[in-house]
């Protein structure tokens, strides 16, 4: 197995002058689930348009397999199967015509297979039926099913929970994660559902302006929990009073909320406060470490859904 | 399967699968089925003239007939269309060839003009087989495959002709089917007596009708390029069969109203008809059938490189 899956290197785009894409640089390992995130307008479309040949880079170069989209296109594309936006596919023709049909395009692909993937995806009942009768989780898991028909070693999704309801949601999510540890799939997904994403992926790249702006690994955050540094914890107390008093006598700053008391303290403080406060006899209905969300981060790095 | 034909069999099933490919066919047989009935209801004359063993005397009757009427009647257009049957008549009792009794390949031969009606439905095919992947959004999922685009433009050019010849061979059996049902057929291969720039020959009517259907190929494969151009670079349909339609019916009528300037004999239209070097009624005086055959082989090189061009460099954006 090959160390990279997908490398992209300093890749560039202009459209009429206007520089969309400023150098993009990122690597991902075969079994790695990356997610891609930003606001409406920040390349996110572009970036995957141009990972799959349909666009032109006008710098850089997007590596598959270490193969280059632009020289060694067939090679490339071969390892690569995606949604781009919405799952677009023949509304008539039936779910199996549209698979004949994607399948026809590759060497060796057999019914089985195809019939594997049917089940894989749910759509064993509605298989012949015309795609205009889908709604828009059959037509997505549709699509989900024309993408990994090849066993691709990247498989790019643009929104693959789009119009799934919650069951769906996460079906397609264990799908992904089993494509990623069992079949070591490489797997690009980008979405707006940023607590989505933060279940699905391993490492996350804000992109903005046509620019990662932060790169971070999913589990990255709890090792940050058992860091020194200070986390935002609500205390519930029965005695808010006397609460405040125990916390401001430990030189913690106290924002009193009704009964509610919201501190900002080291993680490992909270047992030794907690059993001051029953030493004194004080009703403690709960403390809750408060942790900063991929969404709060995201928005405070993009600043919010601005386009420019 | 290889691989090309692979790809020409999705791009027929695409086609086939819809409706409205099935809509043409069936407007074709209507007016096919159509017109054997009013033939069968109206025209008397053509249908139920047989001619017995004595053929010979019947002609000369015939002839002695027209002129008879002739004397009486002093409009010229109807002069001159008897004197060529008189002529034709003249012509069958001169070679001792018996007169064809109306069947079947006759009719297949007096409807070869259909195939223009099947130009206009190869244009609206040629027209929507790239721009209507771009309003499916499916161009997405096409071109995302290990084939290069060249292939894929390819493969839909190949499949519109594919159309247009699977076509041709409809309308071509409809013809003879009806004809010989309505009719009865003249045999395996019958002979006719036909006029042509040179005066009267006996010929093969299966050679005509293919001669036929074949000068009108050549305007129809001009005119999908055209259209398959039109549609790839604005990947827009409508754009497309309109030009298309409009050129196909009126090609002509603006190549006339431009033939008082040389450049004209330049224009593709001037050059679609290949017939012209048959009857002798050239377009303009000095052109030859070399010099058509160039400028359609140069107008249709143009409108490919155009189209590659456009489908292979362009950006697949959203829409």
């Amino acid at each position: 197995m090959n160390e990279i899956a997908l490398e992209l290197k300093d890749v560039k785009k202009t459209i009429s002058n206007k520089e969309i894409i400023k150098g993009l640089n990122f690597q991902i390992k075969p079994g790695e689930v990356y997610g891609f995130i930003g606001p409406n307008g920040a390349g996110k479309t572009t970036t995957i348009r141009m990972m799959v040949g349909l666009m032109n880079l006008t710098e850089g170069d997007v590596k598959i397999l270490g193969k280059s989209i632009q020289s060694e296109y067939k090679e490339a594309a071969r390892n690569i199967g995606a949604i781009v936006e919405n799952p677009e596919l023949y509304s008539f023709m039936t779910g199996w015509q549209n698979l004949m049909h994607f399948a026809r395009m590759y060497e060796g692909i057999t019914k089985e297979r195809i019939r594997e993937v049917v089940s894989l995806v749910g759509l064993d009942n509605v298989i012949n039926d015309k795609v205009k009768k889908y709604s828009l989780g059959m037509r997505q898991r549709l699509g989900v099913a024309q993408a990994i028909l090849h066993k691709p070693a990247v498989l790019i999704l643009d929104e693959p929970t789009n119009g799934l309801d919650p069951a769906g949601i996460r079906e397609i999510r264990d799908y992904i994660r089993r494509l990623a540890e069992e079949d070591q799939v490489a797997v690009v997904i980008s979405s707006h559902l940023l607590s989505e994403i933060e279940l699905m992926c391993d490492r996350i790249g804000i992109i903005k302006h046509g620019e990662i702006i932060s790169e971070r690994y999913v589990n990255e955050e709890s090792d940050q929990d058992d860091a020194q540094s200070d986390v935002k914890v609500i205390f519930d107390v029965g005695q808010a009073d006397e609460a405040i008093k125990v916390l401001e006598d430990r030189d913690i700053e106290v924002k009193r909320e009704s009964d509610k008391l919201v501190t900002e303290i080291n993680r490992q403080e909270i047992p030794n406060i907690v059993q001051t406060m029953v030493n004194q006899n004080i009703s403690v209905f709960g403390v809750t470490p408060i942790k900063a969300t991929l969404e709060d981060q995201f928005l405070e790095l993009t600043g919010g859904n601005v386009i420019e | 399967m290889s691989k090309f034909l692979k790809l020409l069999y999705n791009e027929l099933h695409k086609l086939y699968i819809r409706k409205s490919t099935w809509v043409m066919y069936i407007i074709l047989a209507a007016i096919v089925i159509g017109g054997a009935v009013l033939m069968t209801i109206f025209d008397d004359n053509t249908v139920e003239s047989e001619y017995s063993e004595n053929w010979r005397a019947e002609l000369q009757a015939e002839n002695d007939e027209i002129e008879q009427s002739l004397q009486e009647n002093n409009n010229e257009f109807m002069i001159d269309m008897n004197m060529s049957n008189v002529e034709k008549n003249n012509y069958h009792l001169d070679n001792d060839i018996k007169p064809l009794n109306y069947g079947g390949w006759q009719y297949t031969y007096e409807n070869a003009g259909l195939s223009m009606l099947i130009g206009l439905f190869v244009i609206i095919v040629g027209a929507g087989i790239v721009a209507s992947e771009f309003n499916w959004g499916t161009i997405k999922l096409l071109l995302i495959r290990p084939i290069s685009r060249s292939m894929i433009l390819f493969t839909k050019f190949a499949a519109v002709l594919t159309f247009a010849l699977i076509t041709l061979v409809f309308l071509f059996l409809l013809n003879l089917a009806v004809g010989g049902i309505f009719f009865g057929l003249e045999g395996a291969n019958p002979h006719i007596v036909i006029q042509k720039a040179d005066g009267f020959v006996h010929a093969s009517l299966f050679g005509e009708i293919m001669t036929s259907y074949g000068y009108d190929m050549v305007n129809l494969v001009m005119l999908t390029a055209l259209a398959f151009m039109i549609s790839t670079i604005f990947r827009n349909s409508s754009l497309a069969i309109g030009i298309g339609i409009f050129l196909l019916m009126g090609g002509n009528i603006v190549v006339q109203a431009l033939s008082q300037y040389d450049f004209s004999k330049y224009i593709l239209f001037a050059n679609t008809n290949l017939k012209q070097y048959e009857t002798g009624n050239v377009f303009m005086e000095g052109m030859t059938l070399g010099f058509s055959v160039t400028v359609l082989i140069v107008y249709f090189v143009l409108f490919m490189v155009l189209s590659w061009a456009f489908f292979t460099k362009r950006d697949v954006a959203g829409q």
